[in-house]
């Protein structure tokens, strides 16, 4: 049944002389309602849930990944062949550049959103996050950003000077399209909703966790969200920055970049790579934190040294900060420069093993069940493994001269995000989807798309190590005949290798939206504990009810709820450890000893309202500011009804309850 | 719980069992290495064919070789335990949570090597920057989509340069000279990169970079540009060419000859004045005069955004035009040219567009319709943002027969 249909009526008005505790619509300033609906569309467009939303980012990124797989399927017909002509040079500059954004900015980044925001508050025993309406607003954000960013296809062309959008070629003298400026708001847009969720993420972590859970006993995949909020509060700022600068010079007549006025290119470089390589460690960070879920679970016992993968990750997204010039050896800097960062970035090798290094210990003296989450969980080990082997031959500097803009710092990074950061958030779908959804993913199905993607992944990337030491350049419409080479090296047949596995990987990928369809019609109900886990998010219903947690846990260890399940007896043969509970008697304990109270957040209009607002001012900026004013008072009506709106909604605003079979007492008080 | 102690015992149960089967198939990762081995691929940068390549390539091959062991390593450990650790419905294991002892090790481990990696690393940048060793100087300049060399009057190994040079796609050197290359742009970035030779360095307008640049033997290293530079990155290519101290003087003696102007009446003669009409607003031919004895000047800072246009008083010492993309010669002379031996390569350079190598069908097309081969930014109704300049070479719709005067014109371009 639909939970918390209606506030409790019991405790604040009953003594006379308390004020009320909640601000309702009937107590507030304004007459601002609360929207209630608890099916249908509103539900959802209106909801302050963090599973809801969470759920909406997968949604969204998931779509955003199949255009990002489409531009890449574009790229790889264009380079299949020595002066194709699929694409022209200046339709296959935008598709490279939206590959990348689309990517990075519209898939890896909000679909560990998505798991962040999904599972964070179940894996510390909260009941929402700490800022639920802003955390709406962010999901609001990335979608309106993501759409306002591709409609530039259809307004004049997309932003056609690479995802680094080195200056001055994007100044408007060199890409006097419009397609810059929709990149340039459309990644402020979507970096709003970076920092306000990490703000809103860091504040759950650090004040709701359940009781009894200290820092230290947290699940894995929480740690490497909580770092990966702090490199997006402290990097976000630094692209955000960039951005205004870029998009005062080509809007506003500013010259932050123009060597006319004295301007220095490598401002950008450094601006945008200060950024850009913390963003890395934002891209892959979730995913190590998913994996460190599934080995774990799989193997059937806790990870190997978590303080080190703890530690590790923070030493990661510490030393993140000091090696971002490794992408500008051939820039110019400098030796001294260089050899400082580029020691800088062989140090940054070293917590990256230790994570190697642990993975693999975990697994060792395992009893290990390859399902396809933790088929796709090893995957990442392999695959990041040959990503990162090849990092450290970047990180020579002198050796990185010759390979930076290369084919082979192309493979390099696609196996450290796609085996390392994509694997890995495909090990989360299969892993997690039975608690979303409450159904299994097909095995099937899912075997086959794991192998298809990693074959496909060796196929198309593992050429591209050939490619780049055969001297062929990234980002170039046509390769030409004359410099294919012939024997075992050949350019062009390992060009047509990589295009062949690029549909490889696109088929793994549609046997995972197949896999989605086929697992929805059948209707099987997944049990409640499918993979004997560990964590606290398996403690509760699945899907979880909308208060996630009858009674919230108390924690007592790491790995609290297999801790619940097992416990060690003695045997003749020295210590076993045996299954003392099931998932369902827990349920039922924890069912049967109900929180009274439950306090949720009401669902608010003004998240979308105020998320719907900031496109209207970028188009604003392009086209005409007189739609950015337009776009403004949509901003501030909505900051003004989000103030002024009463902090739950009334009483009558409710349905009258349906039915008496609940035992609880719920409420969707703020 | 801490059951470091049990982990102990865990990790003291390695049963030695010695099957390796997928150690052999992981051992397929060394294939990499062997990109060494490649045949007539000129841009493979494990082939160095100067000292500044050299030291590079003799950094990065132990790199790769430990790479590629530690990657061998790792897969074989971890196949092993895929193999061994598999369910077959054993009881769940101790729940052990680590062993800092060998976390420690195996944290130390990977720090040595990175270590040892990282000396001589610091050491070859320091080393591949040195400029005290320079015998001639070069200036490289980047603009869309095209390089120009500058080569400033003076000693230039051994030879003198008692005028300056302008040339533009093939920089010539002298080869096992040590030059060094001042490189910057006019517009946006790009990056000079001759992986035979040297690591790429960015020409960045604004700053002054500097590569060495130094070729053991005569013979011709193709590069491309690698910093992405807009519609026509792919084909902004270029090379050096490496010639011994005699032939390079003979190549500066014939960069540095009068002009001649052609025999009146001839196809050429008709030739100079259409250039002259239409071409010589950007493209510079030294020498050449009006009718009236005025030494004509182009001004392409009016009409170009990077404010230059490649020089043309020698077109036909070089092998390819446009950003060194279109082959001024057959398939056949390149070849032969390309894969010349060191002793006869310089010989075969300096002549090298001969009537029976020349390949005129490219020249033809481009002075037909040159955004047509190359995609510029030259679209006349488009030019509201450049101010009314163009990025590349425009259409300049010529007719057949003025293209005929004007290849006779060129072709003596020697």
């Amino acid at each position: 049944m639909a939970i918390i249909e209606r506030p409790s009526a019991v405790p604040a008005t009953v003594d006379g002389a308390a004020a009320p505790e909640f601000v309702t619509t009937s107590s507030a300033l304004g007459n601002f309602r609360r929207p209630v609906s608890t099916t249908g569309w509103k539900s959802w467009i209106f909801t302050v849930d963090h599973k809801k939303i969470g759920i909406m980012y997968g949604a969204v990124s998931l779509f955003f990944f199949l255009v990002g797989g489409v531009e890449a399927l574009f790229i790889r017909l264009q380079l299949a062949a020595p002066d194709n002509t699929v694409l022209s040079a200046g339709l296959y500059n935008e598709m490279f550049t939206m590959h990348a954004t689309t990517m990075v900015f519209l898939f890896v980044m909000p679909m560990a959103a998505a798991f962040a925001n999904y599972f964070l508050p179940l894996q510390i025993g909260a009941r929402d996050v700490a800022f639920p309406r802003m955390n709406a607003l962010g999901f609001w954000l990335f979608l309106f950003g993501g759409i306002f960013l591709n409609t530039s296809w259809f307004l004049g062309g997309a932003p056609d000077g690479g995802w680094f959008m080195y200056s001055p070629n994007s100044s408007a003298l060199f890409s006097p399209t419009n397609g810059v400026d929709f990149w340039v708001l459309g990644l402020q847009i979507t970096g709003i909703a970076s920092l306000v969720g990490a703000i809103n993420l860091i504040v759950t972590v650090l004040n709701m966790r359940a009781p009894g859970m200290k820092l230290m006993q947290m699940p894995v995949f929480t740690w490497m969200v909580l770092v990966v909020q702090f490199l997006l509060l402290f990097a976000m700022p630094v692209i955000t920055v960039a951005l205004f600068l870029l998009s005062f010079q080509r809007n506003f007549g500013a010259t932050f970049f123009d060597v006319n006025q004295g301007a220095d290119p490598l401002l950008w470089q450094h601006l945008f790579w200060i950024f850009g390589h913390p963003e890395v460690y934002i891209l892959i960070l979730p995913s190590f934190g998913i994996i460190s879920e599934v080995l774990p679970t799989f193997a059937r016992k806790p990870l190997f040294g978590y303080k080190f993968v703890v530690f590790s990750g923070a030493a990661i997204g510490f030393v993140g900060w000091g090696v971002w010039a490794h992408h500008m050896f051939a820039s110019g800097l400098g030796p001294v420069s260089v050899a400082v960062f580029s020691v800088a970035t062989m140090l940054i090798a070293i917590p990256t093993g230790v994570k190697i290094v642990n993975w693999t210990l975990t697994l060792w003296g395992g009893k290990l069940q390859y399902t396809t989450a933790m088929l796709f969980a090893i995957g990442v080990i392999v695959l990041f493994t040959i990503g990162g082997l090849s990092g450290v031959t970047h990180a020579v500097a002198p050796s990185d001269t010759q390979q930076t803009d290369t084919y082979h710092i192309v493979a390099h990074f696609h196996y450290v995000i796609v085996g390392g950061a994509v694997m890995g958030l495909f090990a989360g779908f299969y892993f997690w989807w039975p608690k979303v959804f409450g159904q299994l993913l097909s095995e099937r199905l899912g075997k086959w798309n794991f192998w298809l993607m990693f074959f496909g992944v060796n196929l198309t990337f593992a050429p591209m190590h050939i490619l780049g030491l055969q001297g062929m350049p990234r980002r170039m419409v046509v390769w030409p005949d004359k410099l294919t080479g012939d024997g075992f090296f050949d350019i062009a047949f390992w060009n047509k290798i990589a295009s062949v596995g690029s549909f490889v990987i696109a088929t793994g990928v549609l046997l995972f939206v197949i896999n989605i369809f086929v697992t929805a019609k059948r209707k099987v109900k997944a049990p409640l504990d499918p993979w004997d886990a560990r964590t606290l998010e398996w403690i509760t219903a699945s899907p979880p009810k909308e208060h996630n947690f009858d009674r919230i846990p108390t924690v007592h260890a790491l790995d609290e709820f297999f801790h619940r399940k097992y416990e060690e007896v003695d045997t003749e043969n020295g210590p076993r450890l045996v299954k003392v509970k099931t998932a369902e008697e827990i349920l039922a304990e924890e069912e049967a000893n109900a929180d009274r109270h439950i306090h949720l957040p009401s669902p608010s209009y003004w998240p979308i309202i105020l998320a719907l607002g900031l496109p209207i001012i970028a188009y604003g900026v392009i086209f005409n500011l007189l739609l950015s004013v337009v776009g403004t008072a949509v901003v501030l009506l909505a900051v003004f009804g989000w103030c002024l709106e009463p902090s739950v909604a009334d009483d009558s605003d409710y349905d009258p309850p349906t039915g008496g079979d609940s035992t609880k007492e719920l409420a969707t008080l703020g | 719980m801490d059951r470091s102690d049990a982990t102990v015992s865990t990790l003291g149960d390695m049963s030695p069992t010695p099957r390796r089967r997928k150690a052999a198939a992981l051992a397929a990762g060394t294939v990499l290495l062997l990109a060494g081995c490649a045949k007539d691929a000129p841009q493979d940068y494990f082939q160095p064919k100067g000292e500044n390549a050299r030291t590079i390539n003799d950094l990065q091959v132990p790199v790769f070789l430990i790479a590629g062991v530690v990657g061998i390593v790792v897969f074989a450990t971890l196949g092993y335990i895929v193999w061994k650790f598999k369910d077959r419905g054993q009881d769940i294991p101790e729940q052990s949570h680590g062993n800092p002892k060998l976390e420690i090790a195996l944290t130390i481990l990977p720090a040595i090597i990175l270590a040892g990696i990282s000396v001589p690393t610091v050491v070859t940048v320091f080393e591949l920057d040195k400029k005290d060793d320079t015998e001639c100087i070069i200036n490289v300049t980047g603009q869309q989509w095209w390089w120009e060399y500058d080569y400033a009057t003076g000693d230039c190994g051994g030879v003198n340069i008692a005028e300056p040079i302008v040339t533009s796609g093939e920089l010539v050197i002298p080869a096992a000279t040590n030059v060094l290359l001042r490189i910057t742009s006019r517009d946006v970035i790009h990056s000079y990169w001759i992986p035979a030779l040297n690591g790429k360095r960015d020409a960045v307008p604004g700053r002054l970079h500097t590569l060495r640049m130094q070729a053991d033997q005569p013979g011709l290293y193709t590069g491309q540009c690698t910093e992405f530079c807009g519609l026509s990155h792919a084909r902004m290519r270029q090379a050096a060419v490496a010639l011994n101290q005699s032939d390079f003087q003979a190549w500066v003696d014939n960069q540095l000859a009068p002009y001649v102007a052609p025999e009146a009446g001839t196809l050429a003669a008709e030739g100079e004045s259409t250039y002259i009409a239409n071409c010589a607003k950007c493209h510079q031919v030294n020498g050449i005069e009006n009718a009236d004895g005025t030494p004509v000047l182009s001004e392409p800072d009016l009409y170009v955004v990077s404010g230059v246009a490649p020089n043309l008083s020698k077109l036909m010492t070089r092998t390819a035009i446009a950003g060194w993309t279109f082959d001024l010669i057959t398939e056949e002379c390149r070849e032969a040219l390309w894969n010349a031996e060191p002793d006869e390569f310089g010989a075969m350079y300096l002549n090298a567009v001969t009537p029976e190598c020349l390949d005129e069908v490219a020249l033809r097309s481009w002075l037909r319709n040159p955004p047509g081969m190359k995609p510029m930014y030259v679209d006349s109704n488009n030019l509201g943002s450049t101010g009314g300049k163009y990025r590349g070479m425009p259409n300049l719709n010529l007719k057949e027969d003025q293209i005929d005067q004007l290849i006779a014109y060129l072709l003596e371009r020697k």
